[in-house]
Formats: C-alpha cells, structure tokens, sequence
C-alpha cells in the first residue's frame, strides 16, 4: 500500500509488513488481518485507528513480535518475525521494541526504576549500567523524584511515565504505544501525548495504537484499520510544535 | 539472564508473600527436619550399642552351636564342647584362656530367711572373672563352695547380699549347697556380648563340683564334661588368627563336630561379628524408620509444587510482561525454577538446626550417647534442594509457555 511518508525517501525502514494476514481458530477461521502491507521509517509517527475488533491490536502484536503472521511477511529492525526462533523474538521484543500499555503493566513489587531496567535485565546489562540508564531515563520524564517508588505509590500519569521510560530503557528501534492515554485523564493523558512528541522531535521512531481522533491527530499520519484491512492512509499536515 | 539477578527477583518474590512462603517452608522443614532426627537418633542408638558390646571383649570369640541357615544369635542349648575340646582350644595358637560355661539346674537360693526361686545358675571356670569385672571381693577357686553374683543377683534378695555372706542354693534332685559369696561382678568375660544390653541376674558356680552334664567323648571314648558353650579369651593382636584356627579345628576334629545335633552348624564369633550383626539390624531399623519419615518431605514438595502453580497463575500478568520486555521462555523458566529452589533451600537450611536439637532431645530422653549422622544431614540438606527443583519444574514450565497476548490481557 502507501508507502508515502513525511520522512526523507532514504530513510531507514524499521518496520516493513507485506500481505501480511492473522487467521485465527475460533468454532471457524477467523481473519483478524487481511492482507496487509505497512512500513514505518525511522523517525516516524504514525497512528493506527480503529473500532473495536478492527485488528489494530493483532497489527500490534506482530510489530511488537508477540505473535506471528499466518501469511505474508513482518520484518522488524530487519528481522523476519515470522521466522524466528521464540528466543530471537524475545530479544527483538527486549531491544528493538519498546512497548506502552493501556494499563501501565508496571511489576508492582519493583520500584520505578527497577521497572525502568528491567529490559536491560534480560539483555544482560550489568546492574550498575542499567540502574543508571534508569535514573537517567526516569528524568527524562520528570521523575528524578519518585525512582525508589512502588508503582502504587504513583498517580496514573506518573505510571504511564514510568512506563514509558522503560519502553526506551534499551534504546528501541521503535516505540509501540496501545492507548496509552486510555487510563488516564484528559490532562495526563495530553502530557503523555507531550512526551511522545518529545521522542518524536528526538528521533524516535512512534506507532500509536487509539481510537480518540484529537490522539491520533498528534501522529504525522493516520493508517485506518477496518475489519481486519487498511482502508486508507491520512497524512496529517506539519504542526509546529 | 545473569544467575544472581534471577535470584533477587525470586527473593523478592518470596518476600512478597511472607506467610504464604513461610507455610510452605514450614512443610519442608518437617520434611527434612523429620528424616534428620531419625537418622541421627539411630545413629545415636547404634554408636551406644557397639560401643557397649566392643567395650571390654573385642579380643574374645564365642563358640557355640547355632541352627544352620540361620543369621541371628540364636544358640542351641546343646552340651557339645567336650573338656577335650576345651583343652584343644585353649592350646590353639593365639589363645590365652578357653572358658566352658554351662547351666546348672536349679529350684531356689536363700539368703538368710529370704528365699528366691531360681531356675539354673551358671557353671564356668575362674578364668571368666579375669577382666576388671569384679566390683567386690574376688573370683571363685575351682573345687570350693564359692559363688559369685553379678550386681542384679545381689540386690534381688530383701536384704543386699554383700562379700562373706552364705547363700543355700537347692539344686535339682534335692542337693542342696552351702556357698560363700566371695565376689560381686558386673558383666563376666565368658558372656556373649549381646547380652550385656538388658543385665540379667546372673549367679555363678565352680564348674568343679557343681556342673554335672558328661558325655561320652567320641574322640577319646571316655566319658566327659560337656559344654554348650566356650568362650576363647585370644591374644588381642591375632583374634582373627585365633579364630581361623578355631574354626578349623571345630571343622576338623572336634568332638562337638560329632555331638552336634542334625540342623545345626558349630559357629565361633567374634565381637566385631556381633557389633556388625548388631549394627546392621539398628541400621536396617533407622533406615525403615527414615523412610518414613521421607512422606513428609514428599508432603512438602507437593506444598512447593501447589504455591508455585498458585505463584504461576496469580503472576501470569506479570509473566506476559516480563515476556513484552525480553524475558525468553528460559529466563521464565529459571526465575520460578531459582524460586522453587530457594524455597527446597530455605526449607532445607532451618531444617538442619531443628532436626539436630529435636534429635539431640530424642537421645537425651532415650538415654544414648548424641551421634551425628553426616551422611544423611548432606543428603537430606541436598534433598530438600532437590525436591525444591523438581516440585518447581512443572509450574515453571508452565509459566514459560505463558501466552504473552494472552497475559497482557489477563486481569
């Protein structure tokens, strides 16, 4: 499909999906994706909007090599995530792919900055390395002051932060964020929205994952997503930030 | 992932649900704590039994008729060792003294106006007395109306009997004998080591004039003392020689070799074949015991296995995420696998105190010598890792193939 991108022509493809379908069991074949070709480049921001049940999710999941594609082909930061051994796609998911839930998914018995490092714990950074990396990335989002706090000791926002740091924690090619602003109020979730700029303006290469319009505006294009297929690409016009 | 970081999250795993992790310890310990106190009590009972039985008569063998195909103690009442037989003996090479010991038939012994019913006393040679056995007075002589009691024989009378008392003793067919106790005795040389445990009341009588049971020697065709059994006092450097030497001539041309009945075989022991039959009856014993006492550390690996699963399915969210941010199935499988494992070691290292002191008051209450058992505190220590492990392999396999998508989505 569109391969149109508001990035420069010669840049780096992170992410490339080609015919790429998801079928699956349930009492009958169940075609969650049908079909679909996407690539990301680094440096951009793209949304993915959806209903419910669109396959936003399942789009998700393969890009963040949680799962395999029935057909076609999922390469991530070069690697082929239909072919690899569970092993390579764990350390895809630990090194290239920086992941943001709806619900935080923080350890709840680890401090902020342990859930920051925890990445870097499978890759086996040393632990003095990673701390610092932590502490480093914790600041980054305003939170040099709540590194020895327990998640529960945080407000939604500061979660979701903490959350984001960790996504980071191993520098990844590419950062999946699934409604990241869905847990949280207006206000939070439009400092979220701020840090994701940020990385944006850094460099870093976005997929978002929302169905809130005013979210995915903050994107540079919009990929659609409508019963398991990609209906249409919106570029969104440069907004000075 | 690096081995100590796998630890620490396990630790802190542990810690996160203190009395759920201390139940299932607790189990574990009763489960290792249990096989400590028995292995250690029986080794206890065991160095207290040997050392009571090596204790003085490690240099004797013991020659009696015992039912063939049979491994236990059990002595035939047969008077088969003939005055020649005792003389051959006691010239072998390497032995210093051959003591006969029979019983004499008896009714009844009085001391003073107390009278005590006593079915036999026993017949032997001073020999027997040689050791530092004597706790009063001295040995009989041969051919004189001495006796000798052991300490229970003396107190059974109302009154003590002490050294230069006379004592009437009523033997069968109407004898009676007038005797002076010349000596007070604990244990004798010419008793078989295993009975020394319960001391039983003993009372003992010259051969010469008091043992009365002949036989006609076949060897020599004339008509002889015969005794059920011969005590062989050996030199303590050549024991085994002197036993060697013994047997053969049992085997060879031994009167007894004849007189034994049908059934029986002629047998010559040692003590040290005593302290190992004996020994390995107790070591049969403790290890019957501790096995049973090994249903409790099954009981805990199933406590270790039932908490992990409940751990498995309780952090299956959190499996998803470790999963989401780089975990392999390994490191999965090693984090519940290191938590197990620390558990089967938490479990095994409070054990090991608790077995030892309930195991020291078991020895303390049964009256025994306290006697480690190093072998079984490694293995039980080493089990209780193990059982850790294995009771972990299963929940941790399953949380290795936890669904990361399926996780996440998990509440």
């Amino acid at each position: 499909m569109s391969s149109a991108d508001a990035a420069t022509d010669d840049a780096t493809t992170v992410v490339d999906l080609t015919d790429v379908t998801k079928a699956y069991e349930l009492g009958g074949v169940v075609e969650a994706l049908a079909g679909v070709s996407l690539t990301l480049l680094e440096g951009s921001y793209t949304a993915v909007m959806g209903p419910s049940g669109s396959g936003k999710s399942t789009l998700l999941n393969l890009i963040g090599a949680l799962d395999t594609p029935t057909e076609g082909r999922v390469v991530v930061a070069g690697q082929d995530v239909g072919t690899a051994t569970e092993a390579e796609r764990a350390r895809l998911r630990g090194t290239e792919v920086g992941f943001v839930f709806q619900t935080f998914n923080l350890l709840p018995r680890l401090t902020a900055v342990d859930n920051v490092a925890l990445p870097l714990v499978f890759d086996g950074v040393p632990r003095d390395e990673r701390t610092a990396r932590a502490r480093e990335l914790l600041a980054d989002v305003g939170l040099d002051d709540r590194t020895d706090h327990l998640p529960t000791e945080l407000s939604g926002g500061q979660r979701q932060r903490v959350a984001i740091a960790r996504a980071l924690a191993a520098d990844p090619a590419l950062v999946l964020a699934d409604e990241p602003t869905g847990n949280v109020d207006t206000d939070t979730g439009g400092r979220v929205l701020d840090i994701f700029d940020d990385l944006h303006a850094r460099g870093n290469t976005l997929l978002l994952v929302t169905h809130e319009r005013h979210v995915a505006e903050r994107a540079e294009r919009i990929v659609h997503v409508k019963d398991g297929e990609l209906v249409r690409v919106e570029e969104l016009p440069e907004v000075d930030a | 992932m690096d081995p100590t970081e796998a630890v620490r999250i396990a630790l802190r795993s542990i810690r996160g649900h203190k009395l759920r992790s201390a139940l299932t310890v607790v189990g574990l310990v009763i489960g290792i704590a249990s096989v400590i106190v028995f292995a250690t009590f029986g080794a206890s009972v065991k160095a207290e039994v040997v050392n009571d039985i090596e204790g003085s008569s490690a240099n004797n063998v013991y020659v009696f008729a015992t039912p063939e195909d049979d491994e236990g103690f059990d002595q035939v009442i047969q008077p088969v060792f003939t005055e020649r037989d005792v003389s051959e003996l006691e010239s072998t090479r390497g032995v210093t003294n051959a003591i006969p010991r029979g019983t004499v038939n008896a009714n009844s012994l009085t001391h003073g106006n107390d009278t005590i019913a006593r079915q036999r006393v026993t017949a032997t040679t001073p020999e027997t007395f040689d050791r530092g056995s004597v706790v009063d007075g001295r040995g009989f002589r041969s051919g004189a109306d001495e006796v000798v009691l052991n300490e229970q024989a003396a107190r059974s009378f109302d009154e003590n009997v002490s050294v230069g008392d006379r004592l009437t003793l009523s033997l069968a067919e109407n004898r009676t004998a007038e005797l002076t106790v010349v000596g007070i005795v604990n244990g004798t040389e010419g008793q078989l080591p295993v009975s020394g445990f319960a001391e039983q009341s003993r009372v003992y009588v010259p051969i010469d004039p008091f043992y009365r049971t002949v036989v006609e020697s076949p060897t020599v065709g004339v008509r002889q003392r015969a005794y059920p059994q011969v005590t062989v006092v050996t030199d303590p450097t050549t024991t085994e020689a002197a036993r060697t030497a013994v047997e053969s001539y049992l085997r060879a041309d031994s009167d007894a070799r004849e007189l034994i009945p049908g059934g029986t075989t002629l047998t010559a022991r040692t003590s040290g074949d005593f302290v190992a039959q004996v020994a390995s009856v107790i070591e049969r014993i403790t290890r019957f015991v501790t096995g049973v006492a090994v249903i409790g550390l099954v009981v805990g690996a199933i406590g270790i296995a039932n908490i992990m699963l409940v751990s498995v399915t309780e952090r299956t969210r959190e499996i998803g995420v470790m999963k989401a941010v780089g975990a392999r199935n390994r490191d999965v499988l090693a984090l519940f696998l290191v938590e197990a494992g620390l558990l089967g070691t938490i479990g095994a290292i409070l054990a090991l105190p608790v077995g030892l002191v309930v195991g020291y008051a078991a020895t303390r209450y049964a009256e025994v010598t306290f006697a480690l058992a190093p072998t079984w505190m490694v293995t039980a220590v080493a089990v209780g890792v193990a059982v850790g492990v294995v009771a972990g392999l299963y929940p941790a396999w399953r949380a290795a193939r936890v669904d990361p998508i399926d996780a996440l989505r998990y509440e």
